[in-house]
């Protein structure tokens, strides 16, 4: 993890993690309502400064993350871009019509799932694993079983990183690679699939024994070395992005983009 | 006897079953022990004394369901366990969240805590200039300190250990055993082991168990030892003096060599990892008929070598091999057999670099009986590789790496992990593969290996090869290896 980061000194990381989690979890139902072109294209813009200004990852995995969740919404835009109902067509080729109303839906769509992944990243990129489930436990009552269960599995990623590359190297070893076709891929697959579930099956199994072993138990109460609590960059948290999300809804109303204040009007 | 007394603990007529077999394994097995004992459980691999540690805590049934049945059975009211693999006892990402996570078991107060965790880090001989380290980031002898200071926080007055120094090298052996002494003296011991002489001293009492889970022998160290010798090499158990029985029956490096016609020639050589070079070397020759020992610390670029030779991770630089199709006639082992798998049958792993390459049926299904026989495989022929003891597996991997007949053979820690049986069977197959022309090169911890086998040994430290020697042969000749059948198959 932390190979990860490049600073988790950041302000973003001392919020409250719960509180985080639960603010965007609520804006992801906001932006779900949200009709207007216009207010999706600020909002996007908006939280993309946003996230830029808070995450503590390495300058190039935030670049890779972001250009990834473009391509994403990019490719969840086109279904409704290309064959959507629309009067005004623009482009027509056999099956694919684009018309003005499509694209309209099309990039409000794309903008949604730019604006959930973004808030994601915001979320992801500011949060450290063990204060967030410290968080989880304190402040929203979830069951220890479940968070320190995260924990342990969240520990055997980079194990299981090692462990791919590991079987590549078997695999070119033992001429595996050699082989050409679906045939061979399906092979290869079935392999990758096989060894990793039976290390990782087998990993999980041993590493349940050790924490009860530890006299970890599901029930009984239990003290905690991380305290979790609130401080003022909550309030501060709260206060910028009630201020990003109000701001995009009245930039769409003072600088209108584009005339599709709603784009389900015909 | 009251078993139920603070001072003794056990099982009395313990049974129980594995999944998925007919019988019973453990038949009325009655064990007792008291406080403050050192106690050494001895027996092959298989014969449920992992198992038994567990019943003794409660882990069995407790954690793993096994259906058993005692007629008594009292459990210390404190214990600490330490398990086999270094890796899979963790669930936090930093070390001392670890420790936290069992004194936030134990409902310690959070402030008490910082103070308690570098006590235990102390008492485990694991000094972290911060205790918030990632636990990926140390090695696995440290790993296993740490896992001694998680359960000292349990304040545990008996101690188990299963195997704990089956994945660490010969130092971080050391460094266990010399925790465990100074922790294990005001406590009670219970220790799994199958590298017993750095123990020895300091248990009292052996117990040796036999392959179908009954107790041989019970008694002082010495007592049980000297008895039972031949049980001991049977069971392929390390006690002191292992190696020299072996040693005495296989002429090792003395044995003659072939002209020296060079194999691979490596000329500025260089192997990264993650763009940064992890080992360097500006001329080496190694030649057919070799023997090469690989020896060096942990992390000193042993294995970057030999992957980098085979140009499984990035190099730069020659590597002149003199053969028509160096990719197919090296052979290469990887330390975990497991990754080496490609198929579900034991067979069809052997038979796989041969339909790879073509061969005809008939030649290929001969080719496989031979191997499986030689190897000691054949009852397992149907089998899945995963089924397999630890043993065998790593006999099949060497087997499917051997089946095509390769001019060379690399082999990443081939005996790390095994008993004294298996271990001396690979190495009399190594030899007579080496003594046939083949060039074995392998990554060892082993003194043994690089003493009596090696041709040649290289020592790397700090990603250079420091020394290059050689082990001079005496023209002499002596018999083969006494695994050896009259064929020269080798007999597992």
């Amino acid at each position: 993890m932390d190979a990860i980061w490049a600073s988790t000194e950041k302000w973003f990381f001392k919020i409250n993690p719960s509180l985080k989690f639960a603010t965007i979890a609520s804006l992801f139902i906001v932006y779900l309502f949200v009709h207007n072109l216009n207010t999706m294209i600020w909002t996007a813009v908006l939280f993309a400064m946003l996230y830029f200004a808070v995450n503590g990852l390495a300058g190039k995995l935030a670049f890779g993350l972001l250009s990834l969740i473009l391509v994403f919404s990019a490719l969840s835009s086109t279904a409704m871009v290309f064959f959507g109902k629309g009067t005004h067509v623009l482009f027509d080729w056999y099956l694919v019509v684009i018309s003005e109303e499509s694209l309209a839906r099309g990039i409000l769509i794309g903008l949604r799932t730019f604006i959930f992944s973004i808030l994601g990243l915001i979320m992801a990129s500011t949060t450290e694993p063990v204060p967030f489930f410290y968080s989880l436990m304190q402040q929203l009552k979830v069951p220890v079983r479940y968070a320190y269960g995260c924990l342990a599995a969240f520990r055997m990623l980079p194990m299981m990183g090692e462990e791919l590359v590991h079987i590549r190297q078997a695999m070119r070893v033992r001429g595996l690679l050699r082989k050409k076709g679906m045939r061979a891929r399906y092979e290869r697959l079935k392999r990758y699939t096989v060894t990793m579930l039976a290390q990782s099956i087998r990993r999980a199994q041993r590493t349940a024994v050790a924490m009860e072993a530890k006299r970890f138990s599901m029930s009984q109460s239990r003290t905690f070395y991380y305290e979790i609590g609130w401080s003022r960059y909550d309030l501060y948290f709260l206060v910028l992005i009630f201020a990003a999300a109000a701001l995009g809804f009245f930039l769409a109303f003072w600088f209108p983009l584009t005339p599709y204040t709603d784009v389900l009007d015909q | 006897m009251p078993s139920n007394s603070p001072d003794r603990w056990g099982v009395t007529n313990l049974r129980l079953a594995f999944p998925k077999s007919q019988s019973m394994f453990f038949k009325d097995l009655t064990f007792h022990y008291r406080r403050g004992e050192k106690i050494l459980l001895l027996g092959p691999s298989g014969s449920g004394k992992s198992t038994l540690l567990q019943v003794l805590t409660g882990l069995v049934p407790g954690s793993v369901e096994l259906p058993m049945r005692t007629e008594e059975r009292s459990v210390p009211e404190s214990w600490g366990f330490i398990f086999q693999d270094p890796d899979t006892q963790f669930c936090m990402p930093y070390a001392d969240e670890e420790i936290a996570f069992v004194l936030e078991n134990r409902r310690i107060e959070r402030k008490k805590m910082p103070g308690m965790i570098r006590r235990y880090l102390d008492m485990a001989g694991l000094s972290l200039d911060d205790p918030h380290r990632l636990i990926r980031t140390l090695s696995g002898g440290m790993k296993q300190r740490l896992a001694i200071a998680s359960i000292l926080a349990l304040e545990p007055e008996v101690l188990f250990l299963d195997e704990p120094t089956a994945m660490l090298d010969p130092e971080g052996t050391k460094q266990l055993w010399e925790t465990v002494r100074r922790i294990g003296q005001e406590r009670t011991v219970l220790i799994v082991e199958h590298k017993i002489s750095e123990v020895l001293d300091f248990v009292g009492r052996v117990v040796l168990f036999d392959d179908g889970g009954r107790i041989i022998a019970d008694g002082p160290v010495d007592a049980v030892l000297s008895k039972h010798r031949k049980e001991l090499d049977n069971f392929g158990i390390w006690y002191p003096g292992a190696w020299s029985g072996f040693i005495k029956q296989n002429r090792g490096h003395r044995a003659a060599r072939s002209e020296p016609k060079p194999l691979v020639e490596l000329k500025d050589f260089r192997v990264f990892r993650k763009k940064t070079v992890k080992f360097s070397l500006s001329h080496l020759t190694i030649h057919k008929g070799e023997w090469i020992a690989v020896i060096g610390e942990n992390g000193a670029g042993k294995s970057t070598m030999i992957e980098g030779m085979m140009g499984l991770i990035r190099r730069q630089g020659t590597v002149h091999w003199h053969l028509d199709d160096p990719e197919d006639e090296v052979a290469f082992v990887f330390q975990n057999p497991e990754y080496q798998f490609v198929t579900d049958q034991v067979a069809d792993e052997l038979a796989f670099k041969l339909m790879l390459k073509k061969k005809d049926a008939k030649e290929t299904n001969q080719r496989v009986n031979e191997a499986l026989k030689k190897f000691s495989l054949f009852d397992q022929r149907t089998q899945h590789p995963y089924q397999l003891s630890v043993g065998q597996k790593k006999r099949l991997s060497v087997a499917s790496a051997l089946i095509d007949r390769p001019k060379a053979v690399i082999l990443d820690e081939p005996t790390f992990g095994q008993d004294a049986r298996n271990t001396f069977r690979l190495l009399d197959l190594f030899q007579t593969l080496r003594e046939a022309g083949t060039t074995v090169i392998m990554v060892t911890h082993e003194r043994e290996i690089v003493r009596h086998f090696a041709t040649r040994v290289l020592r790397i430290q700090a990603g250079r090869l420091v020394e290059d020697r050689s082990q001079r042969p005496e023209r002499e000749e002596g018999a083969y290896g006494r695994h050896l059948g009259e064929h020269g198959e080798v007999v597992f």
